[in-house]
């Protein structure tokens, strides 16, 4: 696609835009800003508010520059009198069926209406009739989103953005003329995404954070920009806080590649910050098993001692991969010269080769790709994973993109998504088939076009039809996608965490790669991660195998199958789980639950108590994102900084501090840091980090390769009895890693665990929406509610491993790839 | 020289005849017999101000005796000494004029400089500065006022005119020394024109 | 003149296809599809159809604008007459929904559309089954459906009922609410005739301008274009309602004068009173007074005036009538039907109706017929689609002509007349 240049004057100035860019955008260019209402960049144009009209020599009429792109020699004028009276007209049109309560209405101070009148508006009003009332009440669509329709100027930015970007479409305009309401249909609760878009882009205060309901006006706030921690799309947010609480989380359309989007996760979320559940202290466990608060002189010293204890081969650590870059680079650097041990990782639920897999073929150790790049492609290919629940961000980026451009999406995934709407094809593999999928897509594409490269000699020798009987997907359909991803000019992949989950499908990815870079021009891929900070903790080094900056170990240390194995057999005597909950994730319960108690001495160090913390001789307490100052790096390898909005509250450290004087006790010549001095280190020591500058900034790439991948080519369905389901396990919507289920508001939008299912399951079951079922498998039963999901087929089965006490992986076997749980209707008692 | 002498004369001619003490004396026997100007406050006088006067705040009702505070925060926005504190909630019961109604409305009279800032800015007449000036406290932290304190009816109502003295009892309650006007008994309407 | 478009109107069974064709029906479509659609373009084109329907834009010209090499295309029949006064098509849907139909026909073949649409107003219940009724005959006789008259060319007709809403006379706003949505307008560019219906090219045709179509193939262009003036030529219905003696449907040349109307057509005013105001089509077309009667009645001569003829719904008021009333009913009429998209339509049509209310029951300040102007100044031009500026003619037509009425009222509370 060539798009051409066009020169025209804007009051007399002249500018030259692309073909196809509105006035509206072009007036911004030669410095001339126009007022609008219904405007949004992103959304469908609309052009009803008439803020943004214009004059055009030669147009009779005025012309809204929100909709009318420019054309060659075009003579604008956007400062006249005429267009200066028709603001002001329309601001007084507007303001005639406002109800003026700015000083009841939370967006006040921070309105647009309230903006854009001081600018253009009439200084005198002449309305002197009854307004429009369409409530005395503000009503309540969800239970973070508080509606006020008389304050509505009718923008229709919250239909569009709930249509078009969180693809929900539950909002919509009732009634006609002044009696237009945007609402749900009938006013009814909200089943949606409960994101909070249509809050944000409101442009006055007719849709309200509930939560946010009467707590302070804009101007009590302090703010500091953050990172979100609950997944790795990395969104940029500002995070605010009245006194010492944090009382919302927004994002600023001017600030970080999200722009305004932000997920129910992002916008909510930021309430853990401030849970009555935290740990305040540092704790030490009692002979009784009891908990006794301790000082941080004391936690410290028996840290130390039981370090010095254990000695090198007995001790390991496990960092979360949502702390921050600083903090993980100082933890392997206190693993590695303090403790002397190489015996530490930054997840509990895959092991470290298939992570070395994941990193050569997604691209992880190279520089950054832009998910918009990628959106952009002409063929975008998301595979595995749960991307509309994992990354809800990245799933409304590629939504409204694919919704302008019109380009092809394709799908491949076990469970039903949300994007599965705006896809072109959808198909659902069984789970941990991606590599089969990939082969068979390969496969089609040999078939399509001759192509000689080394690794594809095994290709030959495999069929289409017997892949797709592995992997579940129709054979026309994986030809269809074959042929759309030859005549494409670019290609973007999307590659999930499935991939890391059950080992399966990275060296087929690297292939495909491989191949498509010998025929399309263009192709990305885009690691989607659940966890916020997992790239820079690959990068960072926190890993058995990998130093900072992807160099090889020079003494490989164990993964966290390897640690549990060691502590399983009683060589462990000395364990750090900083901010990451082993017990609760590792796929294998029973035994991590002996492993654990099998430590010689555990130190947790989180924000609450979590599954593993109880088990821990020593607790200490863990500053959370919005309390400290660092760098993350998010999936695209974007490297963010971000700020704190308050300090930690009482005795809450962050990990820097704690892992400096932990380091300090023992070797005098670790130093206690800040975090701008390990960012320094950073930058020396960390390849692709040391041009990094500013609040945001792509990373470089490093050069080694971290492993051979050479695809096996032979596949097998995962085993699973008749009527039995695979079990999937991931964060839900409203739920991230462990951290979400202390935050009040997130709890209210989804408050315990449930087990979702597809609809042709549930029918055969025989249960509805909310119905209780069993899930049982290895001996555990849990009664959970049912949730269904369009779009899942039969056999499988989800359930977030987000809720202490009801943990999936009590069902896992780790002598499968896929466990499997059997479920029931549950009846009650008498029924 | 002979002026002199002659102011000597006089001088002691007045000095015999204690004419300057019978000047001072006939100043105090003149007071001694005129209408007294000394307001008897606190014990049976006080001096009730202007409408325009500016002390201790209150905070208004409406005719059905609800709160017209809409805990906007305007006032503490204007305020320049930063010595009103508000936090809204919500509350539907009709307690406000509106469903917002402040949680906390308290003011610092230690930092308050009586500017009249927070009454301009309040876009319900909700707050205004009435007319208690008996603003002396034993401790800092009394001298805060807070919303159940300001809600109270004001002494001096609003429409009254003021501008005069009246009549008051000098109390001793619980809650501290307190000298009650009765403005149905006016003292002195005129008092300025007897200085 | 012999009728055109009425000749059957008030015919007992004039609706039925065999009536219609006993009347030389369906001839004019037979002798279209012998043509080359290009042919019959040019034939529009040269006869000087102009759209009934209000805006007078050249038929033929509308229709060379279809992409010629699309694969899908559609028709639309505007059939959603919803303004005050006029009534024209529901004479011809009801009594000769065959010729509505053979003018579609004839209208698809030349641009080319296989499918098309009937949006019909709501309330018209009794047209709609008519013109279903006429649909199935048409099917049955083939007429209609695959291989019309076994020339391989086939067309289907939709009957599509709107839900009560003028908005949806817009043409886009109409194209919205056959698609299932909220009928709004959309923005223009693109024109439907390259995005339309579905995004599809599509061509709007008011049902009179259909219903021109079997005449214009069966006697020539030639025949049109010599009937009324140059610019604007061919039969036309006037709709004549209000204070006459003879209310209803008139077919006469395009450019007949206003007063020959009212006066020779309509049988004059009512019980003999002087005529007031007359509104020559629809209420959103300013009125005109007696001094203006002389006005021919097209879309020139009528545009040159300050009017318009609009769909040619003639309202005649004598000099009983309250002109703030009059200006209030018609302000209701436009508040009520302002779909809401655009900020000075739906707030200042609401506006100005409360404040025309307001002077009409007697609770007028001084000031409020500067504010009624100021306010009109402010909406005029600048709204989404035509409405609001229809509101705002309509309501300046009013205050030009009959201002002292409204200070009148202002004043003393109370009627002039």
């Amino acid at each position: 696609m060539t798009t051409g240049l066009v020169t025209l004057k804007i009051n007399g100035r002249e500018v030259t835009v692309r073909e196809g860019t509105l006035i509206l955008d072009a007036a911004k260019e030669a410095g001339f800003d126009i007022p609008t209402f219904c405007y949004q960049a992103n959304l469908s144009g609309l052009g009803s508010c008439r803020m943004c009209l214009v004059e055009i020599e030669g147009q009779r009429k005025l012309q809204p520059s929100c909709i009318t792109p420019v054309m060659p020699d075009m003579n604008v004028f956007t400062e006249t009198d005429t267009v200066k009276m028709t603001r002001s007209a329309m601001l007084e049109f507007l303001l005639s069926n406002h109800p003026l309560d700015c000083p009841v209405c939370d967006k006040g101070g921070e309105c647009e209406l309230q903006d854009l009148v001081y600018k253009h508006g009439p200084r005198k009003g002449r309305f002197a009739e009854d307004k429009v009332r369409h409530h005395d009440k503000d009503y309540i669509l969800s239970p973070v989103i508080v509606k006020n329709a008389n304050r509505c100027v009718q923008c229709m930015r919250c239909v569009r953005v709930c249509k078009e970007v969180v693809g929900r479409g539950v909002l919509g305009a009732v009634g006609r003329g002044v009696h237009q309401e945007e609402t749900s249909f009938l006013r009814t609760r909200l089943d949606c995404d409960h994101c909070g878009m249509c809050i944000e882009v409101c442009p006055v205060g007719s849709f309200m954070r509930l939560p946010y309901r009467y707590r302070a006006r804009p101007w009590d706030l302090v703010s500091a920009r953050s990172v979100c921690g609950y997944c790795a799309t990395g969104c940029r947010l500002t995070l605010e806080r009245r006194g010492d609480t944090v009382v919302r989380a927004i994002a600023n359309p001017e600030d970080g590649f999200n722009r305004k989007l932000l997920c129910a996760r992002g916008r909510f979320g930021y309430d853990v910050m401030n849970s009555e559940e935290r740990i305040k202290t540092p704790l030490v466990k009692e002979r009784d098993g009891s908990f006794r608060p301790v000082s941080w002189d004391r936690a410290l010293e028996l840290m130390k001692e039981a370090i010095l204890r254990a000695g090198p081969e007995r001790a390991a650590g496990v960092a979360s991969a949502t702390l921050t870059n600083e903090e993980l680079y100082l933890f392997q650097k206190f693993m590695r010269k303090v403790v002397g041990t190489a015996n530490m990782d930054s997840t509990s639920r895959w092991s470290a080769e298939s992570s070395l897999k994941f990193m050569e073929a997604a691209g992880i150790r190279g520089g950054g790709t832009s998910v918009y790049q990628c959106a952009e492609s002409d063929v975008v290919v998301v595979l595995g994973g749960q991307l509309s629940e994992e990354n809800p961000v990245t799933d409304y980026i590629l939504r409204y993109i694919n919704g302008a451009r019109r380009n092809t999406l394709v799908i491949a995934s076990p469970r039903g998504m949300k994007l599965d709407s705006s896809a072109q094809l959808s198909v659902r593999t069984v789970p941990a088939t991606t590599g089969a999928f990939i082969a068979a897509l390969l496969k089609a594409l040999v078939e399509k076009k001759e192509v000689s490269m080394e690794g594809m000699e095994a290709v030959k020798g495999l069929t289409v039809e017997e892949l797709s009987g592995v992997c579940g997907v129709n054979a026309d359909d994986i030809r269809w996608i074959a042929a759309r991803l030859l005549t494409a000019g670019s290609v973007g992949v999307l590659a999930g965490t499935d991939m890391l989950r059950y080992d399966d499908g990275a060296e087929e990815l690297a292939l495909l790669v491989r191949l498509l870079e010998n025929t399309v021009r263009d192709v990305r891929v885009l690691p989607l991660l659940d966890r916020a900070n997992q790239r820079g903790a690959w990068d960072m080094g926190v890993h058995p195998y990998l130093e900072p900056g992807y160099r090889p170990a020079q003494r490989r240390g164990h993964d966290v199958h390897g640690i549990v194995e060691l502590a399983d057999s009683g060589g462990l005597g000395f364990l750090y789980l900083l901010g990451e909950d082993v017990l609760g994730l590792y796929p294998d319960r029973a035994g991590v639950e002996r492993a654990l108690s099998r430590v010689g001495f555990l130190v947790v160090q989180d924000s609450f108590m979590t599954g593993s913390a109880p088990m821990a001789n020593l607790v200490l307490p863990m500053a959370m994102y919005g309390e400290k100052h660092g760098t993350m790096t998010n999936q695209e390898g974007r490297v963010q900084r971000m700020e704190a909005v308050r300090r930690p509250e009482g005795e809450v450290r962050t990990p820097l501090e704690t892992i400096g004087r932990a380091g300090n006790l023992i070797e005098k010549d670790f130093p206690v840091v800040r975090p701008g001095d390990v960012w320094k280190e950073i930058q020396k020591q960390v390849p692709g980090y040391g041009e990094v500058r500013g609040m945001e900034a792509f990373k470089g790439a490093s050069a080694d390769q971290v492993a051979e991948l050479k695809p096996s080519f032979s596949y097998a369905v995962p085993e699973r009895a008749e009527g039995e389901f695979w079990l999937l396990t991931g964060n839900h919507l409203f739920h991230g890693a462990r951290l979400s289920q202390h935050s009040g508001i997130l709890r209210e939008l989804l408050g315990g665990c449930v087990v979702e299912i597809g609809s042709t399951a549930a029918q055969r079951l025989g249960v509805g929406e909310g119905d209780m079922v069993e899930v049982e498998a290895r001996g555990y039963r849990e009664r959970l509610p049912v949730r269904i999901r369009e779009g899942t087929p039969d056999g499988v089965a989800f359930m977030p491993e987000n809720f202490d006490g009801k943990d999936a992986n009590r069902f896992f076997d780790k002598d499968r790839v896929v466990s499997t749980v059997r479920i029931r209707p549950y009846k009650k008692q008498g029924e | 020289m002979k002026e002199k002498k002659r102011e000597g004369v006089l001088d002691i001619l007045k000095k015999v005849l204690f004419v300057d003490i019978l000047k001072g004396l006939s100043v105090t026997l003149k007071y001694n017999v005129s209408r007294s100007v000394t307001v008897r406050y606190p014990d049976e006088e006080k001096w009730i101000p202007y409408q325009r006067f500016r002390g201790a705040h209150t905070l208004n009702r409406d005719e059905e005796g609800r709160e017209l505070c809409v805990a906007c925060e305007l006032c503490v926005k204007a305020c320049p000494t930063g010595c009103i504190t508000v936090v809204p909630q919500e509350d539907d019961t009709g307690r406000g004029i509106a469903d917002r109604v402040p949680k906390i409305w308290k003011v610092d009279l230690v930092r308050c400089l009586f500017c009249g800032y927070c009454e301009d800015a309040c876009p319900t007449t909700a707050v205004r500065l009435g007319r208690d000036y008996e603003l002396a406290c034993f401790n800092r932290t009394d001298a805060v006022r807070d919303r159940e304190r300001l809600l109270r009816p004001q002494e001096v109502p609003e429409g009254f005119e003021g501008g005069m003295v009246v009549s008051a009892r000098f109390e001793r309650t619980k809650e501290g020394i307190r000298v009650k006007p009765d403005i149905w008994k006016p003292r002195d309407k005129d008092w300025w024109k007897k200085v | 003149m012999e009728k055109v478009l009425l000749k059957n109107l008030g015919r007992e069974g004039a609706h039925t296809v065999d009536s219609y064709l006993s009347g030389g029906g369906y001839e004019a479509l037979r002798k279209a599809l012998g043509m080359e659609p290009e042919d019959i373009i040019q034939m529009v084109k040269d006869s000087g159809l102009r759209g009934r329907g209000g805006a007078g834009f050249p038929t033929g010209l509308k229709w060379s604008f279809i992409p010629k090499d699309a694969p899908e295309k559609y028709l639309c029949c505007n059939a959603d007459e919803g303004e005050p006064g006029t009534f024209k098509d529901r004479g011809i849907m009801e009594y000769d929904p065959h010729l509505l139909l053979e003018g579609m026909a004839i209208a698809s073949y030349a641009i080319g559309a296989h499918k098309a649409y009937i949006y019909i107003r709501g309330e018209f219940l009794f047209a709609a089954r008519r013109l279903q009724e006429a649909i199935l005959e048409a099917y049955e006789k083939g007429f209609l459906g695959e291989n019309i008259l076994g020339t391989g060319f086939s067309l289907d007709i939709y009957v599509h009922r709107g839900f009560g809403a003028y908005i949806c006379g817009e043409e886009t706003a109409l194209l919205e609410s056959i698609e299932g949505y909220r009928g709004q307008p959309r923005k223009k560019p693109p024109f439907p005739a390259l995005s339309g219906l579905y995004g599809k090219p599509t061509v709007i045709n008011n049902v009179e301008t259909l219903a021109c179509l079997p005449a214009i193939v069966n006697r020539g262009a030639e025949w049109f274009a010599s009937i009324g003036p140059e610019k604007s030529p061919g039969p036309k219905i006037f709709g004549v309602s209000g204070h006459v003696e003879r209310p209803g449907l008139y077919e006469l040349p395009m450019g007949t004068p206003l007063r020959e109307i009212v006066y020779e057509h309509a049988g004059g005013i009512r019980e003999g009173r002087r005529l007031k105001a007359v509104i020559p089509g629809g209420v959103s077309a300013p009125l005109l007074t007696e001094s203006e009667l002389h006005t021919p009645m097209d879309f020139d001569s009528l545009a040159k005036i300050g009017s318009m003829l609009g769909s040619g719904g003639v309202i005649v008021m004598d000099e009983t009538t309250c002109m703030v009333k009059t200006a209030y009913i018609i302000m209701r009429f436009f508040s009520h039907e302002s779909c809401g998209k655009c900020t000075p339509c739906r707030e200042g049509t609401t506006w100005l109706k409360k404040i025309v209310e307001r002077i009409e029951h007697g609770r007028g300040v001084p000031g409020d017929v500067e504010l009624l102007e100021s306010l009109c100044d402010n909406i005029f031009g600048r709204t989404f689609c035509p409405l609001g500026d229809g509101a705002v003619m309509a309501l300046r037509g009013v205050l030009k002509n009959f201002r002292e009425e409204f200070q009148y009222h202002i004043e003393h509370k109370r009627c002039m007349v």
